[in-house]
């Protein structure tokens, strides 16, 4: 059926003082604890750090890499939502700063392979010498975020330019840079995530690794998409053009990542579990002992087993609230991933827990926030010319 | 059939109006639904949009039956293996404990997905009739261009005559009684 759709514009969004001020507060906070940090404990300083980057740059990263697989796919649905993903792409740059200040001043407090003392006395490390030094590490990073920052400028770029000459063919156009993206994506996260947080225990390897970080990012992403369309649309600038369907989607994407996210880290677990050697039960000890144990079990029940159940029913993904709620839910438990991750790799008796680890990621949060909003506010919230806006705004969930 | 042509019905389970056009019958089912039929149904030849919610059709139950199973396959995995490995019949594997979760959580797992998805088809299959060797033919253009609106008998304001103007006036092809539904 051809169901009467009307396609009003949407209302721009204005990024206001207040949102101004509360992004520039929450990076001054950040400023403020990372400087007094540095001062006091400058390794758990870089630690929180390493926290909150890791998960800002993994969300642009993985926003990129869902707007690729939409482009690559042509996909109807998700085109009324593309420019929100693009607002949360739209960091990258600003993590390619922290990224030069990560690796000039922080990577010695937090990487032991990079201490030549160290690895003199380590055969291991010698003998993984030749991809764990300091120059490799520099030019790995900068040709990873050169490339990636490249992809979303041309990913989004067209999109943009599109809103301007309504031209299909630029989008047409994405299909085969969204296949390179998602080469260069799987490939350099990986990369990534064996560099900044693997390397932290440079004894341990997991083959694993960088899937399970992916699987933790997506959903934290979608998360991230559903908050930020829900506070689009309870301002009401999306004038009927996003409708609950779409968030429905986007919701069984939340539970299905949820569940992916369980399974990498399960089959990641068991397999070192049944094998029982000790150059890769490491990793599992330190985060078994003390108060990590809980950590590890409030992972287990707080980012699977509880929004799993909570996200089941459908009226679950209906319901702004609801949805709403569990999303800031799952973003919270990828930052207690992220810090069972890091920490236990400096104190492995003892979860420490204050101002650091909220502070500084708060910070990235209000760089992040900038990023976003001036993002979405220089733009059309939803692209106007894509021929396809009109079935993408009918779309429906069916029963 | 009756010498005169009529059809002579022993049983009357309700009446067919037979549409040519998609937006027709969405139409009519909603305005059906307004006029305070509860008890009917619409067959389209594919998924129609939008067609769930002109009918009124209610979210289906059968996903609390897959959620039942698939915590009863949970409990029972749980159960076998810790009977199997632990109590009926110890083996020390690896050195590890009799009853290691890690390596029940797979088995317990299929046998989740398992009791849940058989369970399902099962009661799809029940709620459904199926499978049924000679279901009655009411309108043999139903299944490839035609859309039809089937208003049973059972509903409290069904009226012969008053429910076959209301179906006709909504601009049915044809409308007729059903003997068997």
């Amino acid at each position: 059926m051809q169901k009467h759709i009307e396609i009003n514009n949407p209302s721009p969004f204005i990024f206001s003082h207040k949102l101004k001020g509360i992004c520039a507060a929450l990076g001054f906070l950040g400023l403020i604890a990372f400087v007094f940090g540095l001062k006091m404990d400058a390794s758990r300083t870089w630690q929180a750090f390493l926290m909150g980057f890791f998960f800002f740059t993994s969300m642009s990263l993985i926003s990129l890499m869902f707007l690729a697989l939409q482009h690559l796919t042509s996909a109807q649905w998700s085109v009324n939502i593309r420019r929100v993903f693009e607002s949360l792409a739209a960091f990258l740059p600003y993590s390619a700063f922290l990224m030069i200040i990560l690796a000039l001043f922080g990577a010695p407090e937090l990487y032991k392979w990079l201490d030549p003392e160290i690895v003199a006395h380590d055969a291991l490390l010698k003998h993984k010498e030749p991809y764990l030094n300091n120059t490799f590490f520099l030019i790995r990073s900068a040709i990873f975020f050169i490339g990636w920052i490249l992809f979303s400028r041309k990913l989004t770029g067209n999109s943009l330019k599109q809103d301007e000459t309504g031209d299909d063919s630029l989008i047409k156009k994405l299909i085969p840079v969204s296949v390179g993206y998602i080469v260069f994506f799987t490939l350099s996260y990986s990369l990534f995530s064996v560099d900044l947080l693997m390397s932290l225990e440079p004894h341990w390897f997991s083959t694993i690794f960088g899937v399970y970080l992916f699987g933790g990012a997506m959903q934290s992403l979608m998360a991230a998409a559903i908050l930020l369309i829900l506070y689009i649309c309870k301002k009401g600038l999306f004038n009927g053009l996003v409708t609950m369907d779409h968030i429905h989607d986007l919701g069984k994407y939340l539970l299905g990542f949820t569940v992916f996210w369980a399974y990498i880290a399960f089959s990641q677990y068991m397999l070192i579990w049944y094998a029982n050697m000790p150059e890769e039960t490491v990793f599992f000890m330190h985060r078994s002992v003390g108060s990590w144990m809980w950590v590890s079990l409030g992972l287990l029940f707080f980012k699977f087993i509880i929004p799993f159940l909570l996200l089941l029913p459908r009226w679950a993904k209906r319901t702004p609230k609801y949805l709403g709620t569990i999303s800031a839910f799952i973003i919270l438990t990828q930052f207690l991933d992220l810090y069972w991750l890091i920490y236990p790799n400096f104190d492995e008796h003892h979860a420490n827990f204050s101002f650091y680890e909220v502070l500084i990621p708060c910070g990235m949060a209000g760089l992040f926030g900038f990023a976003m909003f001036q993002f979405l506010s220089k733009n059309s919230l939803v692209p106007m010319k894509d021929p396809r806006l009109k079935n993408s705004v009918a779309h429906e969930v069916v029963y | 059939m009756a010498s005169d042509g009529l059809p002579i019905f022993t049983k009357l389970d309700g009446m067919m109006a037979v549409f040519t056009e998609e937006h027709q019958i969405l139409e009519a089912a909603r305005k059906i639904k307004e006029q305070g039929y509860t008890v009917f149904d619409a067959i389209t030849p594919y998924p129609v949009h939008g067609l769930e919610e002109a009918v009124g059709v209610k979210r289906s139950w059968i996903p609390w039956v897959t959620f039942i199973a698939g915590a009863t396959g949970c409990i029972f995995g749980t159960w076998l293996t810790w009977w199997t490995s632990a109590v009926s019949w110890p083996i020390n594997v690896g050195g590890k404990p009799m009853w290691s979760l890690p390596a029940f959580v797979p088995i317990i797992f299929e046998l989740t997905i398992l009791f849940a998805a058989l369970a399902s088809v099962k009661i799809m299959f029940v709620a459904c009739g199926l499978p049924r060797v000679n279901p009655p033919v009411v309108d043999e253009d139903l299944t490839s261009h035609k859309f039809g609106l089937f208003i049973s008998s059972k509903d409290s304001k069904f009226n012969n005559e008053e429910t076959k103007k209301a179906l006709a006036d909504l601009g049915a092809e044809k409308v007729h009684e059903v003997s068997e539904y």
